[in-house]
């Protein structure tokens, strides 16, 4: 199926140019994906980038994994086990879990792959999660047990994420991670071109059985209409999307599908409450009253996605019509406002990422637009990404648009931000002692339903203090051919089933 | 030859100031390897850690020892290594230069081949309304921001002819000539177009300069026909401005067309700066605009002497 | 007076003269505010509108009037093209006169820093300049200012130089003329009709330039709104909605036909025998 188009140019040239070598997937075995944005790195225990961690997925493997619904379920580990005092995790191996240069993963590569995580030199940001383990025991080649030096739920949730990929203990001795991938999942890395693209083929050995397909080859490119555009002529069979205005396009072509699912990531627009007058509480509620989260979201996001209050996990979600002033008072609002002796209103400078994500400058301009009728006077600042970030970690706005990332267990998404220990306190520049205890609290329980309690009572307060406002979880998409079959969405955003996905004729 | 040494004994001092402009303006930015590879992350990293990474990224020295370590490098022909493709520099950029210059090259026989005999054209035809046709056409060109144009490209290909060349894996030239050649023209006629725009206008009023001078009146007036008087006197004359106008461009398109890049997907320099300039992939982004400045000065050079091949009188090294 | 009489006289001059005074109008009554609606009050039910009789030419994702948004973005983007070229033409005439007056040992100091700044690439000083500076309407003008100040010098300083061979400039010294005055009377006098033409030139590119840095994300700050940034948020709204991307376009367009018919003119008026352009 090769299209030709011969064209002859403008007068006075005789090039005459072949144009539309549509190559359509001649070899049905091999997927041909493409996304905006590259990996940027191939160690798993130090990539934080989405696209890494999308590619990394599909070449390591964790302990566990969680499924679409956020449960636990097995990966290189085939069960696991708390002690009764929840100080101990013990897992066993799959005995047929193979690394992809043919050795068996043991729990020696277990051990030193949490090592090389906790270890300071490596530079793992996500060994921040993993603080609680005192010691790793590995009484036999498929059993480990963590010893930790206090109750840790959450810990199994962060060993899930492909941040505790394990790899082999020779490749961490001869110092590879990160130059070669070696790892234990259904693909192996046989080419990666950075910012271009990458090939990637099926590990036969994969202890999760055969995959679908033969192999799945990676295109960068930067421009989302032109991922759409080359999917209409079929050369793409899958690809990511980030910006809902070119995802809303793609049901309108005939032989294309979009898969969409609500992701754990937050939008949310962070107030600064170590800066006046956001130090008052009654102006952050009264920033929280004015704005009307569902309009934030039909506007920049043409309605794709989710008003959320501060919990994304769905199994832990508050219905948001519950917290506080999660329906537009602009009453209200003006009455806190007043109290606070602010009737007048007052400016702030609120700052945002160009592109990241691709709503951002447009909800900053609702949210302008929405908080003027307060008095509030907002000026926009967009930065380059890196800009922002380092902005950001310095805690060096008024307020900021951000999307921030969610995780299967809010205290591994919240740790860091509510807590009186947390990393990223001086980014939030909140803190009492009502959220502090109850993620400890949180941290602790075991008892599934009590946990729910406990996160429910954390948002509910989280909601009112309203140091953030949390608007919406927006969808993660994916576009493919209606030819492939079997590929499954997840709040993580994960790509891990494109391992049993199949191409049909 | 003495104009060409002085002039290439300003070269070394040039690349100097670009190199200490390009290694303090990347620093100066805000943000650095780290925050590039974790975003927001990096706020859960621990001072030590910090410190291994910074180490890794090679910014844990004060700058002067940067500069000097990056500079003695040099010297020795190692650019240094780039972190994002775990590769050296000047390997990176070497294999990413074939296809700008391609693309280059290709933009540029387009801009010419359609853009002299159109301003000839309409210099001949001088306000008539076939001359003001093509100075509408040609403003339209110049006028049109390439991403615009390129957009509308693939869109109206995509959606309206169900064609598209192969976005994605880039051939080269010397692999798969006609795949690279389909790959690359219509970044090529996105660029020619408002290249060809300005060739059209340069090449129109000097065609006009030149055909009022006295000495082609004095040749038409001796009887020499219309066409030879355009051909052997106006077009060498009017060609000065042409070759600098398209010299000056081509020096830019060595830089990359980072617009056109990303449209169409082409792993080309201007893609490659910026990508490295967003992950801050320090050796890189000053790797290649040192190299971009040095192309940028050899085509200047290349034009400055081509003057004298189209016009004597002009002495070089008089400025 | 003069000098419009001309313009209007010439063919080509009265078009461009036309359109240019038209969009500076307009964008005096953008700048004013004087528009049909607000061009960043929201009308959030009138999302995304065709072009109808109460919004001509439709409303955006935020249901704001985009002939309102044009007109002001006429002024946001004039006022970022004229302030600029005006920078670079005063930076780039004193830095090239004191190269060409002044010689040798400045000259070569001068040009060298010129060199480094037209070899380096401009995205890369954009971002840098924007940056550090903070992004806005007048980081934006210094910093298309400072790429366009290298070609100024050299168009000032080539003609510059021959001047200064000229006969009337040694007769001017031999009468005891300051230097001051030379350079300021002679040099520069002769020096209007090259730069002129280059101003009308430049303020295209300036435009042009505008839009790239705003679809870089490095130009004007919404909600305000400029002709450069209307068209790059248009890009993925080019299928569902393309009267964002007509209009915008056309008016870019337009403008620039009439900055170049208009440069144009000026040129066969100010100097019919200018040749060549210098190096």
């Amino acid at each position: 199926m090769i299209g030709h188009l011969t064209r002859t140019l403008l007068s006075g040239i005789t090039v005459a140019a072949m144009l539309g070598v549509a190559a359509v997937s001649t070899q049905a075995a091999t997927l041909h994906m493409a996304w905006s944005q590259d990996a940027t790195g191939l160690d798993p225990h130090k990539q934080t980038a989405f696209s890494s961690l999308r590619l990394l997925e599909l070449i390591y493997e964790p302990l566990v994994r969680v499924d679409a619904s956020l449960r636990i379920i097995p990966a290189i580990a085939t069960s696991w086990e708390f002690s009764k005092d929840g100080k101990e995790l013990t897992f066993k191996l799959d005995p047929k879990a193979k690394f992809q240069d043919g050795t068996a993963v043991t729990s020696a590569d277990v051990k030193a792959s949490f090592e090389r995580i906790l270890d300071e030199k490596t530079g793992a940001a996500a060994r921040a999660n993993f603080l609680s383990i005192a010691s790793i025991d590995t009484p036999d080649p498929a059993a480990v047990v963590f010893h930790l030096s206090q109750p840790d739920v959450p810990i199994l949730t962060a060993m899930s994420d492909v941040n505790a990929a394990i790899v082999p203990a020779s490749e961490i001795k001869a110092g590879s991670v990160g130059t070669k991938a070696v790892g234990s999942g259904p693909f192996k890395l046989d080419k990666w071109d950075p910012n271009a693209k990458e090939v990637l083929s099926a590990n036969k050995d994969w202890a999760g059985g055969a995959t679908g397909v033969d192999g799945i080859e990676i295109s960068v490119l930067p421009d989302e209409a032109a991922i759409l555009a080359a999917m209409r002529t079929k050369q793409i069979d899958f690809a990511l999307l980030n910006d809902p205005l070119v995802a809303t396009l793609v049901p309108k072509e005939a032989g294309l599908q979009l898969n969409r699912v609500p992701v754990l990531a937050y939008n949310v627009l962070q107030l600064n409450p170590s800066r006046k007058p956001m130090t008052e509480l009654k102006v952050r509620q009264a920033i929280s009253c004015a704005i009307d989260r569902q309009e934030v979201l039909d506007t920049a996001a043409l309605g794709e996605g989710k008003v959320t209050g501060p919990l994304t996990i769905p199994a832990l979600a508050t219905d948001p019509s519950q917290l506080f002033c999660y329906k537009r008072d602009l009453d209200k609002a003006k009455k806190l406002m007043a109290e606070a002796g602010l009737a007048d209103g007052f400016s702030a400078t609120v700052i945002g990422a160009t592109g990241e994500p691709p709503t951002a400058a447009a909800e900053a301009q609702v949210i302008q637009s929405q908080l003027a009728e307060i008095g509030v006077k907002l000026d926009i600042k967009m930065m380059e990404l890196n800009v922002y970030v380092d902005a950001w970690l310095k805690g060096d706005f008024d307020m900021a648009i951000a999307l921030n990332g969610g995780r299967a267990d809010p205290y591994t998404m919240y740790n860091r931000y509510w807590t009186k220990t947390g990393n990223l306190q001086k980014v939030a520049n909140y803190i009492d002692d009502t959220l502090d205890s109850l993620m400890q609290k949180g941290r602790a329980e075991t008892d599934p339903a009590k946990r729910k309690a406990i996160f429910a009572e954390f948002e509910k307060h989280l909601a009112e203090v309203s140091p953030w406002i949390w608007l919406y979880t927006s969808y993660s998409y994916t576009a493919q051919q209606k030819t492939v079959a079997g590929f499954v969405p997840t709040p993580t955003g994960t790509l891990f089933s494109l391992s049993k996905v199949t191409i049909q004729q | 030859m003495n104009y060409l040494m002085r002039r290439l004994a300003t070269f070394p001092l040039v690349l100097l100031g670009v190199s200490i402009l390009v290694f303090v303006a990347i620093r100066m930015v805000p943000g650095d390897s780290i925050t590039a590879m974790l975003g927001t992350e990096a706020g859960l990293l621990t001072p030590a850690q910090r410190d291994s990474l910074a180490a890794y990224f090679g910014i844990d020295q004060p700058w002067f020892v940067q500069y000097w370590r990056w500079i003695g490098g040099i010297l020795h022909g190692n650019f240094g290594i780039s972190v994002t493709y775990g590769r050296p520099v000047l390997d990176v950029i070497l294999e990413r230069f074939p296809l700008t210059l391609e693309l280059a090259l290709l933009s540029m026989i387009i801009a010419l081949a359609v853009g002299m005999p159109a301003g000839i054209y309409a210099a001949t035809h001088s306000e008539k309304p076939s001359d003001l046709g093509v100075r509408v056409v040609a403003m339209v060109g110049q006028s049109t921001p390439s991403f615009v144009l390129g957009l509308l490209i693939i869109y109206t290909l995509s959606a309206g002819f169900g064609v598209l060349p192969a976005m994605g894996e880039f051939a080269p030239l010397w692999q798969d000539p006609l795949r690279n050649l389909s790959q690359l023209i219509l970044p090529a006629i996105t660029l020619g177009f408002a290249f060809a725009a300005s060739v059209t206008r340069i090449a129109r009023s000097a065609m006009l300069d030149v055909l009022s001078d006295d000495y082609v009146r004095t040749a038409r007036s001796k009887g020499a026909s219309a066409r030879s008087v355009i051909w052997r006197h106006a077009l060498p004359n009017a060609l000065i401005p042409v070759v600098t106008l398209s010299g000056i461009e081509f020096g830019y398109l060595l830089g990359g067309a980072v617009i056109v890049e990303q449209i169409y997907a082409l792993p080309g320099l201007g893609r490659m700066v910026l990508d490295a300039i967003l992950q801050r992939d320090y050796a890189l982004v000053q790797g290649s605009v040192l190299f971009i400045a040095f192309n940028f000065m050899i085509v200047n050079l290349l034009v400055d002497l081509a003057y004298v091949g189209l016009d004597p009188r002009i002495r070089l090294g008089e400025q | 007076m003069r000098i419009l009489r001309a313009i209007f006289g010439h063919g080509s001059g009265r078009i461009g003269g036309i359109i240019v005074g038209l969009y500076l109008m307009l964008a005096i009554l953008g700048l004013l505010g004087l528009t049909p609606h607000n061009p960043i009050t929201q009308y959030r039910i009138d999302r995304l509108h065709a072009p109808n009789g109460a919004y001509w030419m439709g409303t955006d994702l935020f249901g704001r009037d985009v002939a309102s948004r044009l007109m002001a973005g006429i002024g946001q983007s004039f006022t970022v093209a004229f302030f600029s070229v005006a920078f670079a033409t005063l930076a780039g005439t004193v830095l090239g006169l004191a190269a060409a007056w002044l010689g040798r040992r400045w000259d070569g100091v001068v040009m060298r820093i010129m060199d480094v700044l037209l070899a380096f690439p401009a995205i890369l000083l954009a971002l840098l300049i924007v940056t550090v500076a903070g992004p806005g309407t007048w980081t934006s003008v210094i910093a298309i200012g400072i790429v366009y100040t290298p070609i100024f010098t050299r168009v000032v300083r080539g003609p510059a130089l021959s001047l200064k061979a000229r006969e009337f400039v040694d007769a001017a010294r031999t009468f005891g003329s300051s230097s001051f005055y030379i350079v300021t009377r002679h040099l520069l006098l002769n020096l209007v009709a090259p730069l002129t033409v280059q101003v009308t030139l430049a303020l295209a590119w300036a435009l042009l330039t505008e839009a790239g840095l705003s679809f870089l994300g490095l130009g004007t700050q919404p909600p305000a709104a400029s002709l450069g940034l209307m068209l790059s948020d248009s890009r993925n709204l080019m299928e569902t909605a393309p009267w964002l991307m007509i209009f915008p376009g056309l008016t870019i367009m337009i403008s620039i036909l009439g900055f170049n018919l208009l440069g144009d003119a000026l040129r066969d008026i100010l100097d019919p025998k200018m040749r060549r352009a210098p190096a």
